[in-house]
């Protein structure tokens, strides 16, 4: 499907859903409230099938104090692709798990809860992944410090 | 005087069981490829569950990107999946391309495709020693890195690296290739193609090898699709998602060859397909060696620091373990506002969570090698 | 077997039906040592491929030199390879690898990574700058990765040290860490003058 037919596919779901500028293929955000069902039917309609779950991954808007959580999902079927993203606040940052539908998003989730601080309800293990558990912090947010990082040379 | 024999079972307890235990395989273990922990849960040898325990070589690349220019970052991908670090570098590169509006000439797409798939043969080759190794039969090893050297000078002669390149950048590749370059190729193409007939009466065709691949971890394509499994291990659950055909990039729309594909998905499986890709990359190379178009192989100045217009780029290559795909998030500057790398190893390893309960440990370190894991990519 | 490549210190002296060696103990035992190294395998990134793999296999066959007894257990290890990058999660594990093999031990480390934190010192949150900060290191190979013929070097300096220690009464005395890179007389003073006479042209700034 062209980017313009799968934006307004997504559109007949989900009508709040509203195409995302400046992206290199078809995109659109979402609204969090109605997030799980709009993926769940993203993957089960028959002119979407989007049964693989590229990769999922988060960006901090540290400006506007949120955290834009970014899913690139797949279809094997159609052989196309979508951007779908949602927006959350940064200080309580939470969203519903993937897993149900796509099981690597157990381990793709952990690794922004991780990286991020993003908790996701529903999600069966919700650990650090990547760090230790006792590590203090989420890394990849903007305005994260600790002792040992070095300032890189000027 | 009627002495009663007795046995083993009966000396032990007749209602005697063993215990679920767990182990760990890992961090430091052979057979993990790497610093990769899986912690098994064991009754007597057979798994029960596998918990793979990630992030022993977690670098931190993607804070670090958000500190280096676009050419700079080039250079940390090489050390993500060493063994197709040109493709990594390639990755990056489209994906600046795209977002910058760089051209690129067919002599720079031409130089990309012929590195690029020379590398995925001698990734292949170490794996294939590996995974003989992993069976327990030392001289694939010694045979496959016999042959990934001579790769390896032909890469080394035009790019001055053995293994971390850095060599692919955006708009173009950073050196010309070496005069000699052309005529190497075919004299590798040549030298390889009765060896890997050597390969296949060593180790595919030992009798020991195959009943040791057969039926072992199968990965129903469904489940394949729904872990994101990419490459080679989704390839041979039957599902034939090759980027190099369904979204060409490079010459490979150009170039005839075929996607092997394998029909159970098991480690034989993955076995073969690999072992085939290592034909289709000849055949390919063939194809381009003998006609590498004129032009310049650098369109830019060396060392520019890229000025990237805001937006989210996405781009994916095939590399030989799978898609590799960099998110490049820009907000106009010559520094990435933040840059993801998906990576196929992370998605391709969850599939050892789901194929190996009910085997045994031994089959177990068949299904890691099968899966041709590189750890550092995995934890990125 | 092995390449000997310096000859044991020790005076021959021909007797009727042979020789008598005479040699002291010390010198018989480091030279022994220094020739059947069994490293570790230990190679978390990118080095384990070119000084692990690469270095063992038909081209370079690190056997050439006693070391190709690679080992999977740390306790019948004598020689720890750090190859590739120690972050800050592996890092309690490499100490306990180190701690748990017998003395006397000795650690290579190989590539920057190992040496200082190579590529992933600023802006990072994570890599140990440097397998030093954990273990006590005796060679240094540089290198990103090293070839194999580099850390082939990096072997031979170690085998000179442990030929010059005094390690039959002291076997846990550590020496001076050497690096295994630049023939002795070149100061990386030197290197970065030459450096700066080829980046800058002449009688330019400064």
């Amino acid at each position: 499907m062209e980017t313009h037919e799968l934006i307004s596919a997504v559109q007949a779901l989900e009508p709040a859903a509203v195409p995302r500028e400046k992206v290199d293929r078809a995109a659109v955000v979402a609204p969090v409230e109605r997030f799980l069902e709009l993926m769940a039917r993203l993957r089960d309609e028959p002119d979407l099938r989007f049964d693989m779950l590229c990769t999922h991954t988060a960006i901090d808007w540290i400006a506007e104090a949120r955290l834009e959580l970014v899913y690139c999902l797949y279809s094997t079927v159609h052989r196309h692709y979508l951007v779908v993203s949602a927006s959350v606040p940064r200080e309580a940052a939470v969203m519903p798990s993937m897993q149900a539908l796509w099981p690597i998003a157990e381990w793709q989730e952990r690794e922004v809860y991780d990286l991020f601080g993003v908790r996701y309800t529903g999600h069966p293990d919700l650990r650090r992944i990547l760090l230790d558990d006792d590590w203090q912090g989420f890394p990849l947010r903007k305005d994260y410090r600790d002792d040992f990082m070095l300032e890189g040379p000027k | 005087m009627s002495a009663i024999v007795t046995t083993l079972e009966q000396r032990i307890g007749r209602g005697a069981t063993t215990q679920e235990f767990f182990v760990n395989m890992g961090p430091q273990h052979p057979s993990t490829h790497g610093v990769l922990r899986l912690v098994l849960k064991l009754e007597g040898e057979t798994v029960k569950d596998v918990i793979p325990v990630l992030g022993y070589v977690h670098r931190g690349v993607e804070k670090m990107g958000e500190h280096l220019s676009y050419r700079q970052f080039v250079h940390l991908t090489d050390r993500l999946d060493y063994l197709s670090a040109l493709a990594n570098n390639w990755a990056v590169a489209k994906a600046v391309e795209k977002a910058a509006g760089i051209e690129t000439n067919e002599r720079i797409e031409t130089i990309r495709t012929l590195v690029a798939e020379l590398q995925r043969i001698a990734s292949h080759q170490l794996w294939w020693g590996v995974f003989g190794m992993d069976l327990g039969a030392f001289t694939p090893f010694l045979y496959g890195f016999r042959d990934r050297e001579r790769i390896t000078d032909i890469l080394e002669e035009t790019i001055g690296a053995r293994l971390t390149m850095n060599y692919i950048q955006p708009g173009g590749v950073m050196f010309d290739l070496h005069p000699d370059f052309q005529r190497k190729v075919k004299e590798f193409i040549a030298y390889f193609r009765p060896k890997l007939e050597e390969y296949e009466t060593l180790l595919s065709r030992n009798i020991i090898a195959q009943e040791r691949m057969r039926g072992v971890g199968v990965l129903e394509a469904a489940q394949a699709v729904a872990l994101g499994a990419t490459g080679p291990v989704l390839r041979a659950s039957g599902v034939a998602h090759d980027l190099r055909k369904s979204e060409p990039y490079g010459v490979y729309g150009k170039v005839e060859f075929d996607v092997p594909v394998g029909a159970r998905g098991d480690c034989w499986d993955r076995y073969w397909v690999r072992i085939e890709e290592i034909r289709q990359s000849l055949r390919i190379i063939e194809q381009l060696i003998e006609n590498i178009p004129e032009g310049k192989h650098l369109l830019v100045k060396p060392a520019v620091r890229t000025k990237v217009p805001e937006g989210i780029t996405y781009s994916q290559v095939e590399t030989a373990r799978g898609v590799f795909g960099v998110l490049l998030v820009s907000d106009g500057k010559d520094v990435p506002y933040r840059i993801h790398v998906r990576t196929p190893n992370f998605n391709n390893l969850w599939a050892i969570t789901r194929i190996a309960p009910g085997w045994r440990v031994a089959d177990l370190v068949t299904m890691i090698s099968s899966l041709d894991i590189v750890v550092p990519d995995i934890d990125r | 077997m092995g390449l000997i490549t310096e000859k044991l210190p020790a005076l021959v002296e021909p007797v009727p039906g042979g020789s008598v060696l005479l040699s002291s103990l010390d010198a018989v035992i480091n030279w022994a040592r220094s020739n059947s190294l069994w490293p570790l395998t230990f190679g978390t990134s990118c080095c384990a491929i070119e000084v692990m793999m690469a270095a063992g296999a038909a081209r370079h066959d690190l056997a050439r030199f006693g070391a190709e007894v690679t080992r999977p257990s740390p306790r019948q290890a004598d020689l720890l390879v750090v190859a590739g990058t120690i972050v800050r999660k592996m890092a309690p594990r490499l100490k306990l690898l180190y701690e748990q093999m017998a003395e006397p031990r000795y650690v290579i480390a190989t590539g920057s990574c190992a040496i200082s934190g190579g590529p992933f010192i600023y802006n990072n949150y994570s890599t140990v700058r440097g397998a030093d900060e954990i273990i006590p290191v005796d060679v240094y190979v540089p290198g990103c990765p090293p070839r194999p013929e580099a850390f082939f070097y990096g072997i031979l300096m170690l085998q000179k040290l442990i030929r010059e220690g005094e390690s039959l009464r002291t076997p846990g005395v550590r020496r001076k860490p050497v690096l295994a890179a630049l023939p002795a007389g070149i100061t990386i003073e030197q290197i970065q003058q030459e450096l700066r006479e080829l980046l800058e042209p002449q009688g330019g700034r400064r």
